[in-house]
């Protein structure tokens, strides 16, 4: 871990990064601390107004503070894109550890069912998730989840079908060890690497799921703040009142980036490969 | 690279000549017509490109007074009785000449269960149509409602069709043949819709475009930026903001106030909202006028039961004093409803139209005296499903208002009316509503109404909020461009392009 | 050899497409309101009667099994069915609105690897230096914003500079290119910086994985001239799994340019598949699925098959 760190060190855009990260963890801890506002508060004072020193992103539709949503929509926001990528990691490890190593008739069963998964538009299965089950944060992170669990599976699968044929997975196999135990002792940590990685950038693709759905009119019920749900509602005034939407824009934008700035450089450090 | 500059100059040549030719008007609509078949068509994108290419017998002037239209003339020759007179020498798109026979086999195939026409419903005391004199068309009724059923004569499910056109099996879903301004030219689904001008339209000289092509635009900023780039000429605006947008040297904006109103409606059989008092209280305790600011940004009006548009039947809705915000008598009513520390509820929207922000502008009022309200965020079509079985505390939505008081307020309010999903049932309002229908004496009439809406703002199944305007910007080269208040285009006929 | 594989490929991709066209027709027809509901919408003009009948019409009174199993079967005469709700044959529809989306995604997969091959090799060769930040910064941009925002804030700079542009209004290329290729610009920029980033992240690394082997160290240290190895040897190696990314990347963007086509206003098959699920419009909705992910099959063989050509020692199995 602490080598990881000192290597990913060595590049300023990896620190940086990281460091945006660390804000937007503390941000997501407590929100309260920098939000200057109650998020929810409608103040006719501040309708529509530009951004000011009173109020840093200007003020949205309702005079509510732009910037204390955008800190408590990054607070949701990542709740949820992380918590949607766990469910998929989980679900979507599980599925491709059980596939690649036990191969054969269940490989071919649970590979052609995340196949139909990737060959239909996933916002579309977001939506009738959501449509079906109702729109609220849970149903959401379900709904996000279950869209990024064939990455996920296909990913893991590939890992272990390659690790399946290596010298101490067969030696555990003769020594009468498990299969269960054969994948969560010998194959998964082995996989580790790649799922940190695709678990950084997954996130980052997640937070912009969460916007298009946002746009659609199938986020988080109002008035809950998510920055992907402040702009997909905005984007109706980019042209008269851009702060409402540039700024949470802006936030997403860099903490995207950062993710998956941070994402290339672990795969950089992680990589066998790339590392001689 | 010589090439790059030949294809640049092709381009820049291409686009000058593209450029504003006189007497083409580009659109930029939201939403496209689902159907074309006007008996059938419900969507108001339909009708806004059906009533320029077909015409009714009536239709209605600038101030929404009903005025003769392939009629030439119409009377109401008692309550049970209209007869309208057949104006001669119109032509349908296809050449055929407009008879009686195709008014008649168009309210037969209107009235024909088979059709399932939404309009059917408004016709079901029509016990007879027959042509009389040989050009006019007399319409008996059973019950005296004949005033009340005129303005459906105007409307775009009344269209009258071809007769030989439709029994040649054209599938008018599809395709079209009217006798209004502009024939339908081109529909590419998703993209445009184009009208020509129809040369032999029945007034003379009319229409003065050439050609309309409707551009379908789901996006605000796409419209506005279309029109401000020059690639519009007119263009829907839905966010009133976006008219900050439009400098005045630039654009004309046409602003009109419309029937339609925002409601909150209430399931009057569920909870604490089941008390009359309980609604009353929401009544008390929503700033209308503060939701007129947030969400229309002051292009709309605070509406009672009727629309104050329609001045002859509207009572005010500062003579109601339900309407004042009041959040100290809203406490009180709910005390004494018992609910002193208020209670929880469900609010339906859904994205379209802005319910969600009227939604969260209400749920911040409540708030303010206690009362919890979770907005339920679904998709449109579960939304409809809602709606259509009752599965709600209460919703937002925008409702169609109506000319006649009568046509707005049986559907709504009598007890199993067609849209009455609040499932409220008052046999006081049942008797005064059937008074109200068959009562010919229009002063007599405006009382029982006035009775209604004061029943009505007390009872509260639907908390009445406010009525946006229609909103729609030109660019400079167009002329004579209007709407109406049921948000109708047909002025489109009257428009023209420099 | 080849042909066989193909087919066998296809017959395997059978059950996908099948089990994806069941699953749709399962969610669409369990989510709350139905065609007719939606039609009626907030009005109620029909009797129970009436309604009932609709249904009947319709073919939506049968048990959803057999409703599918009508609908599988109509699929061996090619028969895809009309749209309930304007009558026109979902063939028909297909062969409007698919042309623009395969322009829309050719087009964006043209700008994302005009812009990620370049950047990706300039940042593998320059690894870690300044320049190699700099461009992967910029290469992200494009795939770190929602794709709408970036469209909106697109169409909002260009509607305002250049005013005589053509932005709106899609014409088909056959009728007029050059209108044709002003309204496509933005819409295919904004999707092409989006996929651009991961071209540019597959180059990087396929180059890095390379430019690190032993042969190439050799002839490095051998004094080959630089650039020249880079163009012959490493590039033609790095971009086979390129290839495949953009094989995938297509398949993502014919089924993914909802959001685009709503916001540039352009009649492509992702609007329609979305307006069709407001709508539920069953058969349009079957009939889409069913295209897209046939479409996707065929691409994955097609990339498959793009390889052996690309490194003649990949074998078809």
């Amino acid at each position: 871990m602490l080598k990881i760190l000192r290597r990913l060190a060595r590049n300023p855009l990896y620190v940086i990064s990281l460091l945006l990260l660390l804000v937007v963890v503390l941000i997501t801890l407590f929100p309260g601390l920098f939000a200057p506002y109650d998020p929810y508060k409608m103040d006719v004072e501040a309708f529509m107004s530009w951004p000011s020193w009173k109020h840093l992103f200007g003020g949205d539709q309702f005079g509510r503070d732009v910037f204390s949503r955008a800190m408590f929509g990054v607070q949701k926001s990542m709740i949820i894109a992380s918590s949607a990528i766990a469910i998929s990691a989980l679900i979507g490890t599980m599925l491709g550890l059980i596939s690649g190593y036990l191969s054969g008739a269940t490989d071919l069963v649970i590979m052609r069912i995340m196949d139909s998964f990737f060959a239909f538009p996933s916002l579309i299965l977001a939506l009738f998730i959501i449509a079906l089950f109702g729109s609220n944060m849970v149903n959401l992170v379900f709904a996000i989840g279950l869209v990024y669990v064939p990455i996920f599976a296909r990913t893991v699968r590939g890992a272990a079908l390659s690790l399946r044929e290596s010298l101490y997975v067969k030696a555990s196999r003769a020594l009468g060890k498990k299969s269960l135990s054969i994948m969560l002792t010998d194959i998964l940590p082995n996989v580790s690497s790649v799922l940190i990685v695709t678990f950084t950038t997954n996130v980052s693709t997640a937070l912009l799921t969460e916007a298009s759905l946002g746009f659609l009119g199938l986020g988080v019920p109002p008035p809950e703040p998510t920055l992907g749900g402040m702009v997909g509602q905005g984007t109706a005034f980019l042209l008269s009142a851009p702060w409402v939407v540039l700024f949470p824009g802006l936030v997403i934008a860099l903490i995207v980036l950062s993710l998956n700035i941070l994402g290339d450089g672990l795969r950089d450090i992680l990589d066998p490969r790339i590392n001689r | 690279m010589k090439r790059f500059f030949q294809i640049l100059v092709l381009a820049l040549l291409a686009v000058t000549l593209l450029a504003g030719s006189p007497g083409k008007l580009v659109m930029a609509i939201e939403t496209e017509p689902v159907g074309l078949d006007p008996t059938l068509v419900t969507a108001f994108a339909s009708h806004r490109v059906l009533e320029n290419v077909y015409d009714g017998l009536l239709r209605y002037d600038e101030s929404m007074n009903l005025v003769p239209n392939l009629a030439e003339s119409f009377e109401v020759v008692d309550p049970y009785t209209i007869l309208f007179k057949l104006r001669d020498g119109v032509k349908f798109h296809s050449g055929d000449p407009l008879t009686s026979e195709d008014v008649i086999f168009t309210f037969e195939r209107l009235m024909n269960p088979d059709t399932k026409a939404p309009a059917a419903t408004y016709y079901k005391e029509v016990s007879s149509i027959k042509v009389v004199d040989g050009n006019k068309i007399e319409f008996k009724l059973t019950i005296p409602m004949a005033a009340s059923l005129l303005p459906n004569f105007a409307g775009v499910n009344s269209s009258i069709l071809s007769k030989k056109f439709v029994e040649s099996g054209a599938n008018l879903q599809l395709s079209a043949n009217g006798t209004g301004p502009f024939e339908l030219a081109d529909y590419v689904a998703g993209n445009y819709i184009t009208l020509k001008r129809n040369t032999e339209y029945f007034i003379e000289g009319l229409p003065y475009l050439d050609e309309i092509k409707m551009m379908i635009m789901p996006e605000e900023v796409t419209r506005v930026s279309a029109l401000r780039n020059g690639d519009v000429d007119l263009a829907r605006i839905n966010e009133p903001l976006s008219l900050n947008q439009l400098p005045t040297d630039r654009f004309k904006i046409h602003r009109n106030a419309v029937l339609s109103y925002y409601l909150l409606g209430i399931n009057t059989t569920r909870g604490p909202l089941s008390n009359p008092k309980v609604r009353n209280a929401l009544n008390y305790a929503i700033n209308r006028e503060m939701i007129v600011k947030l969400v229309a940004f002051d292009e709309g009006a605070v509406t009672g039961p009727l629309n104050p548009e329609l001045e002859f039947w509207a009572m005010k809705p500062s003579q109601f004093s339900e309407y004042t915000y009041n959040p100290a008598k809203a406490r009180e009513l709910l005390t004494e409803a018992g609910y002193p520390n208020g209670f929880e509820f469900e609010i339906v929207a859904s994205q379209r139209y802005s319910f969600d922000k009227v939604a969260q502008v209400i749920q911040a009022q409540l708030a303010e005296v206690g009362v919890r309200a979770k907005i339920n965020l679904v998709e449109w079509g579960i939304f409809i499903s809602k709606w259509r079985e009752s599965d709600f505390d209460s919703f937002i939505s925008l409702n169609s208002g109506s000319i006649d008081p009568d046509i707005q307020f049986n559907r709504t309010f009598h007890t199993g009316g067609s849209t009455n999903v609040f499932l409220y049932s008052n046999p006081e309002v049942d008797a005064l509503l059937d008074r109200g229908r068959s009562e010919a004496d229009i002063n007599e009439r405006q009382k029982i109404y006035n009775q209604l809406q004061k029943i009505l703002v007390t009872e509260s199944p639907i908390i009445f909020l406010y009525s946006a305007n229609t909103l729609f910007a030109t660019n400079n080269s167009v002329e004579g461009f209007r709407s109406l208040a049921n948000e109708s285009l047909i002025f489109l006929r009257e428009t023209s392009k420099k | 050899m080849e042909f066989g594989y193909i087919i066998r490929r296809l017959l395997s991709a059978v059950p996908t497409v099948l089990l994806v066209t069941f699953m749709v027709f399962l969610a669409i027809h369990l989510v709350p309101g139905d065609v007719v509901d939606i039609m009626l919408g907030t009005q109620n003009y029909l009797t129970q009667d009436q309604i009932e009948e609709l249904y009947r019409e319709y073919g939506l009174d049968k048990p959803l099994i057999v409703q599918y199993g009508i609908w599988v079967k109509n699929l061996f005469t090619f028969n895809l069915g009309t749209s309930l709700r304007t009558g026109k044959s979902v063939t028909e529809l297909l062969g409007e609105r698919f042309p623009v989306t395969l322009e829309l995604a050719v087009f964006s997969l043209f700008f994302a690897l005009v812009i990620g091959i370049p950047l990706g090799i300039i940042s593998a060769v320059k690894r870690n230096s300044f320049i190699d930040n700099v461009v992967r910064v910029i290469g992200l941009i494009g795939l770190s914003s929602p794709s709408f925002w970036v469209g909106a804030i697109l169409i909002v700079l260009f509607s305002g500079v250049f005013e005589n542009f053509n932005l709106f209004g899609y014409v088909s290329m056959s009728s007029n290119l050059i209108d044709n290729l002003q309204v496509m610009l933005l819409p295919s920029l904004t999707l092409g910086l989006m996929v651009s980033a991961q071209i540019l992240r597959m180059t990087r690394t396929s180059m890095l994985d390379i430019l690190t082997q032993d042969y190439v160290r050799t002839a490095r240290a051998k004094g080959v001239n630089s650039r020249n190895l880079i163009m012959k040897h490493v590039l033609k190696n790095a971009l086979i799994p390129v290839v495949t990314l953009s094989g995938i990347q297509l398949g993502y963007l014919l089924g993914g340019t909802i959001v685009i086509e709503n916001m540039f206003a352009l009649p492509g098959m992702g609007r329609l598949l979305l307006q069709v699920v407001n709508e539920r419009d069953y058969p349009v909705v079957q009939g889409i699925v069913l295209f897209i992910g046939v479409l996707i099959v065929l691409l994955n063989i097609l990339v498959d098959i793009l390889y052996t050509v690309i490194d003649p020692r990949v074998e078809l199995r």
